[in-house]
């Protein structure tokens, strides 16, 4: 009896080495998946799309209700703002035009706001919900490569984490913590801009810290729109990020922290982008 | 064919988990509530308790499998989920010697093995630093309603998956003999 029980207590010694070991190992920033887990993910992937598309069609039904409920006052204000948008479209039209011309000039012709879309669908969210991370029906085949940024039509969701042949995990702007920044900006007609780093999601107020690096004369104000800066390297510039909802010192009072709402859903994101800049970031040139 | 029957479920029900958070209803899913469906788990503790035997270890081996193929898909951080199910899985494959198969031991045995699991897992993610969450927060926030949510899953499926255990605990362990 003793015996069996030293087995056990061997196995479940070994148990919690063999535990130990491979989350080192997962979490070493690692810079790719193994083959293996490539293969896994590609087959589970298959599986998840075909199982998510029924699923997708009863939730979209359910969708639907509730928007035909809100259709007639949303109608309304979307009129009003049509009109308004037709006057910003000419104006939009021809700063392009005078825009290109003067690169021309310059001959400048990549910019950091350029890049290829890579459209892709929502195949799966994973259960763990402290790891905020979504997996997309678009791998290394389509060019996906990881820190692409991934956007909706409402603004910035997060960034390709891995890459599979044909799928990838998204990590989501709510699972950021301080080592994945991304340089932001909010733009300023007259003054200077004023720059600073998207750097974590904090849970409590459900927001986004943007700390401000250099300030500008003017104070930031509610609802001002915090877009990417394209200065960190590896997101083209002008990826809406979110709005400004209050401003506050930072722990030791020399800078100020914005915390932003960001502009998209993140529980409702059924297709997204995959934004490849077009203009390479400098780790990308060294190699 | 028969003998990939649990094997096919438990990878039908790892899809889905990944797709449970678009049709959790939406109070569950906001609202600062951290719902975490374990429906392989509650499976796997099915199976211990209608399928294995007393010196059979399926569910532990599927729940070495299963655990790690969640880690891989949904996590990235290997291990966690592998050793969480396979070991509770154990725990309660030693439990069911001294209990009977029957309704509410399924009950008890897949709220007491998802609790634990959970906690588990919550204490190696907090260790690593995934979560930096205080254990008030976790009770309140995602250990209540995980339990609850996984017992639901169970008492809709549970006609389904045991006459099935039932079933194939018949077909498999009578050839052996």
């Amino acid at each position: 009896m003793s015996f069996f029980r030293k087995k056990r207590l061997f196995i479940l010694l070994i148990g919690i080495i063999v535990l130990v070991a491979l989350i080192g190992y997962s979490l070493s920033n690692r810079g790719n998946l193994t083959t293996a887990e490539q293969f896994i993910n590609d087959s589970v992937g298959v599986a998840q799309r075909v199982i998510h598309k029924p699923i997708d069609f009863i939730t979209n039904i359910f969708g639907n209700i509730d928007d035909i409920k809100n259709t007639y006052s949303e109608n309304r204000l979307l009129r009003e703002k049509l009109a308004e948008y037709k006057g910003l479209v000419y104006e939009v039209q021809e700063i392009k035009e005078e825009n290109e011309e003067l690169r021309e000039i310059v001959e400048k012709t990549e910019s950091i706001r350029d890049f290829n879309p890579i459209q892709a669908t929502v195949t799966a969210r994973s259960p763990e919900r402290w790891v905020e991370q979504i997996t997309i029906n678009k791998g290394s085949q389509a060019g996906v490569k990881p820190n692409m940024a991934v956007i909706t039509a409402n603004g910035m969701v997060g960034k390709i984490q891995s890459t599979s042949p044909f799928t990838s995990t998204v990590q989501l702007l709510t699972g950021f913590d301080q080592f994945n920044r991304i340089s932001a900006t909010v733009s300023r007609e007259e003054e200077s801009d004023i720059f600073g780093l998207v750097e974590e999601y904090d849970k409590e107020t459900d927001s986004l810290l943007f700390k401000i690096i250099e300030e500008s004369e003017k104070d930031l104000e509610e609802g001002e729109l915090v877009v990417s800066s394209g200065l960190g390297g590896v997101f083209p510039a002008g990826l809406v990020i979110g709005e400004v909802k209050e401003v506050i010192p930072d722990q030791y009072g020399l800078t100020r922290t914005a915390l932003v709402k960001p502009a998209a859903n993140f529980y409702e994101i059924d297709n997204v982008i995959v934004v490849d800049r077009v203009l390479p970031g400098v780790e990308e040139e060294e190699q | 064919m028969k003998r990939v029957i649990l094997p096919l479920i438990l990878f039908i029900l790892v899809v889905l988990e990944g797709v449970a958070i678009e049709f959790l209803p939406r109070f569950l899913v906001g609202n600062g509530f951290l719902v975490t469906p374990h429906w392989v788990l509650v499976t796997l503790l099915l199976i211990t308790t209608f399928y294995d035997l007393k010196d059979t270890y399926h569910s532990v081996v599927y729940g070495l499998i299963f655990g790690l193929l969640v880690d891989i898909v949904y996590t990235g951080t290997l291990g966690v989920y592998m050793f969480t199910y396979a070991v509770i899985t154990y725990a309660i494959h030693g439990l069911m010697k001294v209990l009977h198969s029957n309704f509410f031991v399924a009950i008890l045995v897949v709220a007491v093995g998802v609790a634990l699991a959970d906690l588990t897992i919550y204490a190696i993610y907090l260790v690593v630093g995934i979560t930096d969450m205080v254990w008030q927060d976790y009770l309140t926030a995602r250990m209540i309603p995980t339990v609850i949510l996984n017992l639901i899953f169970l008492i809709v499926f549970y006609p389904l998956l045991v006459k099935l255990l039932v079933y194939l605990k018949g077909e498999h362990h009578s050839k052996n003999n």
